[in-house]
């Protein structure tokens, strides 16, 4: 017994190649799941924390009635140790030394923000700095635009209705300020406490109470739970979520993380399915040994299974040995380019999933090959039997795939993915075992001769069985490894399509259609010409063929756009990246008719001829509904729910002109002396968030590419276990080919032949089952469209065909090194 | 390539001489002399058995002699070549052409069939139409219905009658056995080494034999024992050879 687990020790496994193998592919698998599913943790909490600071807080309740809501809702969220903050917004008059101007207040109190931070400078050339509350009570924050309009500077005073407020700052950014146009006036900072002192809300002025939450998501959701039954229709909850840029950007890449996951819990499997089904086979004579020594079945079981668990501890150990300081260093890199770096957090429920896949891939993949070594004949000692049909096998497979499905649903949650994957690979063998049919009837014509072609075309077909088995592993690999490379070209793509060098990233707004003109033409003289400028007016949506929207739409319905004024504009052309679903774009000299946003049209239930009443101002405006179209909200231009043609249903209305455009950093002082012709014009300067996102779109795209790497180092251990699981065969083979005459540059060439062809035909199968699982993937998960890759069409199998061919060569090493004798000595 | 075999097989030239072999083997602390001194020489179509004791180096002498490895010291004339001299690749070639093996553990490839076995050495001296003369030898050891089977679904001495069907494929000049019969049971060892020896003389092959098995050596025209690596020649042997 003693001397059994000595045969069994962990040290004597090591040198042995399958065990190696099994252990490298399980240390590799343990280590990319985790360090991906640790990384999509950070990437998450920063998303979180990101997208949190847009809204100054996790979570806003807006009341746009014009009333504050009960207190009882704000004491509530306090009991259940939720963050509260308070806003409120308005439009006033402000009045200074020369002059008066309209401003937009936000009055907030002392915890504002909640999230995120405020830059403010304290002279007109001063340096920028970054605080994390807003005024206190008696000063007054404004944009420095206003500061130029009304010729007044810091420590001035100004007044806001009945109150003087001393000028403390200037506000350069807020946090929550980002993409709303809704401050077309400039924006001017109080404390909220002031806000009753100066008099300027009276019943039924137009006026926006806002409250801030921030806390644990579970108690922010139990809040809501709690809230909703409560809420009016002119009450708004919103999270953080909502399609901002940024959070889109590193949803995407948290989607992607998940794939990347996905499949290196694939190809690890995968690795160490292989890796011990040859183990076992190469165990067997040991066990029969050990059987006619008097070692019962259920014994050599249990020796099997206290092996399986020591490989999984240190499968484990060695994977997380690995994965932590790769997590840290990407956690780090994450970190540097946000301004306040979320703390590098080791989410303990992210180590489940490589734990997981340890156990699963030794418990579904590792242990039935090796679970049936229990009934290998005593008798093999006497004389070889023969080996394993591939039937024996079958159970096995069933469990695999089975426990395969189960791993990337739980890893990646999502149906869509594991469905394209597995979809792909399905067809994957279907194609394959076609391919293995064809192969098959017509090799078995070739006749060997000495030339290297011919023997490794009678090499396939004499390995046909493991030729097969190789190629499946070969073009899964390659498949899985190319689905990456392929979504994660078209991640980046998309990213830098979206924001390209020369994204717009200044909006102007409130252009008086006199002008329009004549801020064209200044700059396009500055250098930095304009997009296309749109006119915008503001209205409501009121009703609905003939009905009061609100009735009309059933009262679940949450809808933003009912809530508030939409911008509405009218346009003679569909900008470019808007895309009509349904029905037709204005054609030329059309009047009639507005255009929908889908989204919006989905939620309302809008169908073509609809009729739909906006009210602007104290008119109304009624079109039928003759086209619906997408919108790219994202895209960092001007965007409207709501599209009139030309001399439509808007002539005449009250607009003013907006548009987007590309500012340079060095032209940046174009806008002192724009503000001063244009002072009513208003600018939004969103060229600081686009750089962050720029910014963190460059290092996530880094941590996918080193976290891809990973994943590719997997694909070659997978690829290297199931070479080398023949490896044994091909050494005796090329041993007994030398002693029989053959040449060393003979049996080099024709078996790197083999394994190019095999690599060939495996590449391309592997390339087309991509193309399959991207399209799937593309289409449902990443809302991108899909195009044939070409590029990778050759490439692919080429670089397959050579690195096989090398792998060949590597494993002949043995064979030519030692003369024909002591490799013969060896093999008995 | 038959012309130059049969050539080869009227010459009178000896078939094998070695001159002055000695091996070595350097193991870790030392090295192990396994053979000391050996001078032969073997004529065409002579039958040559090699006794000696387990362990004495029959195989090694053997392997040298078919040039699968090359002597410390001393020379190997095989076929008029000197093996020593050749390069690796020259060596492979020779053996193609020329060389036989039956191994005592039949050495078979157990991806293959038996008839891909013995098509094997046909396919690597570049001989034409290699199924027909592997079909045609395997019917002549008597396993014309097992042309399918691979190794594992044949008995050893099925197995080594297939390594015998292999050996003489290419038409060998000499052929070298090691222990052809160790694995076999008595009567089945019989009927191969039967088998071997008719084959040997149809073919008018040389044959050199290392055997256990007194009675298959005493059908060898010449004996040659080996004992701690030194190999010695009874009187009487070669009388009867002379
Ligand atoms: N490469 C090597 N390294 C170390 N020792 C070797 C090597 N080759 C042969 N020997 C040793 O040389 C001796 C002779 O070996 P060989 O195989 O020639 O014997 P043999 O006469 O064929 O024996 P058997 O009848 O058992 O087959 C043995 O003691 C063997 O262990
Ligand atoms: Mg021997």
């Amino acid at each position: 017994m003693a001397a059994s687990q000595k045969l069994m020790s962990v040290s004597r496994d090591w040198r042995e190649r399958d065990v190696r193998v099994v252990l490298v592919a399980l240390i590799i698998a343990v280590a990319t799941v985790a360090t991906i599913a640790l990384f999509a943790s950070q990437l998450q909490r920063t998303l979180v924390s990101s997208a949190s600071s847009f809204l100054a807080a996790d979570r806003q309740l807006e009341a746009e009635n014009g009333r504050p809501v009960p207190a009882g809702w704000i004491e509530e969220a306090r009991d259940r140790g939720i963050e509260t903050g308070q806003m409120i917004e308005f439009s006033t008059m402000v009045f200074g030394e020369s002059g008066f101007q309209l401003v937009s207040v936000k009055a907030v109190s002392d915890e504002y923000p909640l999230r995120g931070d405020i830059e403010v400078q304290s002279r007109a050339e001063g340096t920028r700095s970054i605080v994390g509350s807003g005024p206190a009570k008696g000063e007054i924050w404004i944009n420095p635009r206003l500061l130029r309009l009304l010729e007044l500077d810091v420590g001035d005073t100004l007044e806001v209705g009945n109150l003087k407020l001393e000028i403390s700052n200037l506000l350069l950014r807020e946090p929550d300020g980002g993409f709303r146009l809704s401050s077309l006036a400039p924006r001017v900072m109080m404390h909220v406490d002031d806000v009753p002192a100066t008099g300027v809300l009276q019943e039924g002025s137009r006026v926006e109470y806002i409250y801030l939450f921030a806390g644990a998501e579970n108690l922010l959701n139990d809040y809501y739970q709690w809230l909703e039954p409560q809420l009016e229709p002119s009450h708004e909850w919103e999270g953080v979520r909502d399609g901002e840029t940024f959070s889109r950007s590193l949803e995407r890449a948290e989607r992607f993380l998940l794939l990347g996951g996905s499949l290196a819990v694939l190809l690890a499997a995968v690795a160490v399915a292989v890796a011990s089904r040859q183990y076992a086979l190469s165990q067997r004579d040991t066990v029969a040994l050990l059987k006619t020594l008097g070692l019962t079945g259920k014994g050599i079981g249990r020796l099997y299974l206290r092996r399986l668990a020591l490989w999984g501890v240190a499968g484990i150990i060695g994977g997380l040995v690995l994965a932590l300081p790769l997590f840290w260093l990407l956690a780090r890199m994450l970190g540097s380019v946000l301004e306040r770096p979320v703390d590098i957090y080791l989410d303990p429920a992210a180590l489940a999933p490589a734990l997981l896949t340890a156990l699963v891939s030794l418990f579904a993949f590792a242990y039935p090959p090796v679970r049936r070594l229990r009934n290998v004949p005593a008798m093999r000692v006497l004389r070889s039997q023969p080996g394993e049909t591939g039937r024996e096998a079958v159970p096995d497979l069933i469990i695999a795939v089975l426990a395969i499905f189960g791993l990337v649903w739980m890893y990646a949650g999502e149906l869509a993915l594991v469905a394209s994957l597995l979809g792909g690979l399905v067809l994957l063998l279907a194609v394959l075992g076609l391919v293995g049919w064809l192969m098959v009837s017509v090799l078995r014509k070739v006749r060997g001769g000495g030339n290297a072609w011919r023997l490794a075309l009678v090499g396939l077909y004499r390995h046909r069985q493991a030729s097969m088995a190789q190629m499946a592993v070969f073009a899964m690999t390659l498949m899985l490894a190319a689905t990456l490379v392929l979504v994660r070209s078209s991640l980046l793509d998309d990213w830098q399509a979206q924001l390209p060098d020369d994204a717009p990233n200044h909006f102007l707004i409130n252009i008086a259609p006199d002008t329009v003109d004549e801020v064209d033409a200044y700059w396009a003289q500055k250098g930095s010409p304009l997009d296309t400028v749109y006119p915008m007016v503001r209205g409501r949506l009121t009703e609905l063929n003939d009905q009061p929207v609100k009735e009309a739409v059933s009262k679940d319905e949450r809808i933003n756009a009912l809530n508030r004024e939409l911008n509405l504009t009218w346009m003679e052309d569909l900008p470019d990246d808007n895309r009509v679903v349904e029905g037709e774009w204005f054609a030329a000299g059309v009047t009639e008719g507005v255009s929908v946003e889908a989204e919006l049209a989905e939620r309302l239930g809008l169908e073509l001829g609809d009729r739909l009443t906006f009210t602007i101002g104290s008119e109304q405006v009624t079109e039928p509904v003759v086209s619906i179209r997408t919108v790219q909200w994202d895209s960092m231009k001007p965007n409207f729910y709501i599209a009139f043609p030309p001399d439509g249903g808007l002539t005449d209305m009250p607009a003013t002109w907006i548009t987007s455009f590309h500012l340079g950093a060095s032209n940046k002082v174009a806008l002192n002396e724009f503000s001063r012709r244009f002072p009513t014009v208003s600018v939004l300067e969103i060229d600081h968030i686009i750089e962050r996102i720029q910014d963190i779109v460059r290092q996530v795209t880094q941590a996918i590419e080193a976290i891809l790497a990973l994943i590719l180092a997997a694909a070659l251990v997978v690829m290297a276990a199931v070479v080398s699981a023949t490896l044994r065969d091909r050494q005796r083979e090329g041993a007994l080919l030398r002693t029989l005459g053959g040449q060393q540059s003979l049996l080099v060439r024709s078996t790197m032949l083999e394994f190019a062809l095999l690599g060939f035909v495996a590449g391309i199968l592997g390339v087309l089952a991509a193309e399959a699982a991207v399209y799937a993937l593309q289409v449902r998960m990443f809302e991108g469209s899909f195009q044939w890759h070409w590029e990778v069409m050759l490439p692919v199998p080429l670089i397959s065909a050579l690195l096989l061919a090398l792998f060949g060569r590597w494993q002949l090493r043995p064979v030519l090194s030692v003369s024909p004798m002591l490799l013969l000595r060896r093999l008995e | 390539m038959n012309q130059m075999t049969d050539l080869s097989k009227t010459d009178t030239s000896p078939m094998l001489r070695v001159t002055d072999l000695t091996h070595k083997v350097s193991l870790e602390a030392d090295t192990l002399t396994i053979l000391q001194g050996v001078n032969l020489e073997i004529n065409r179509g002579e039958s040559v058995a090699i006794v000696g004791r387990s362990g004495s180096g029959k195989t090694t002498l053997l392997g040298l002699l078919a040039g699968l490895d090359t002597p410390s010291e001393g020379k190997v004339e095989l076929d008029g070549s000197e093996i020593s001299r050749l390069s690796e690749d020259e060596r492979a070639m020779l053996r193609a052409r020329r060389v036989g093996f039956v191994f005592q553990s039949f050495q078979l490839l157990p991806a293959l069939s038996a008839l891909e076995n013995v098509m094997l050495p046909l396919e690597l001296a570049g001989i034409e139409a290699p199924e027909k003369r592997a079909r045609e030898l395997l019917e002549r050891v008597g396993l014309g219905e097992r042309l399918s089977h691979t190794p594992r679904q044949l008995s050893g001495g099925e197995q080594q009658r297939v390594a015998i069907a292999r050996a003489f494929a290419s038409d060998p000049v000499i052929l070298f056995a090691d222990e052809p019969t160790g694995n076999l049971d008595n009567r089945t060892g019989q009927a191969v080494s039967d088998l071997l020896m008719d084959l040997n003389r149809e073919q008018g092959t040389t044959l050199v034999m290392v055997t256990h098995d007194d009675r298959l050596a005493a059908r060898c025209g010449r004996q040659l024992h080996i004992e701690a690596g030194v190999l010695t020649e009874p009187e009487l042997v070669e009388e009867v050879s002379g």
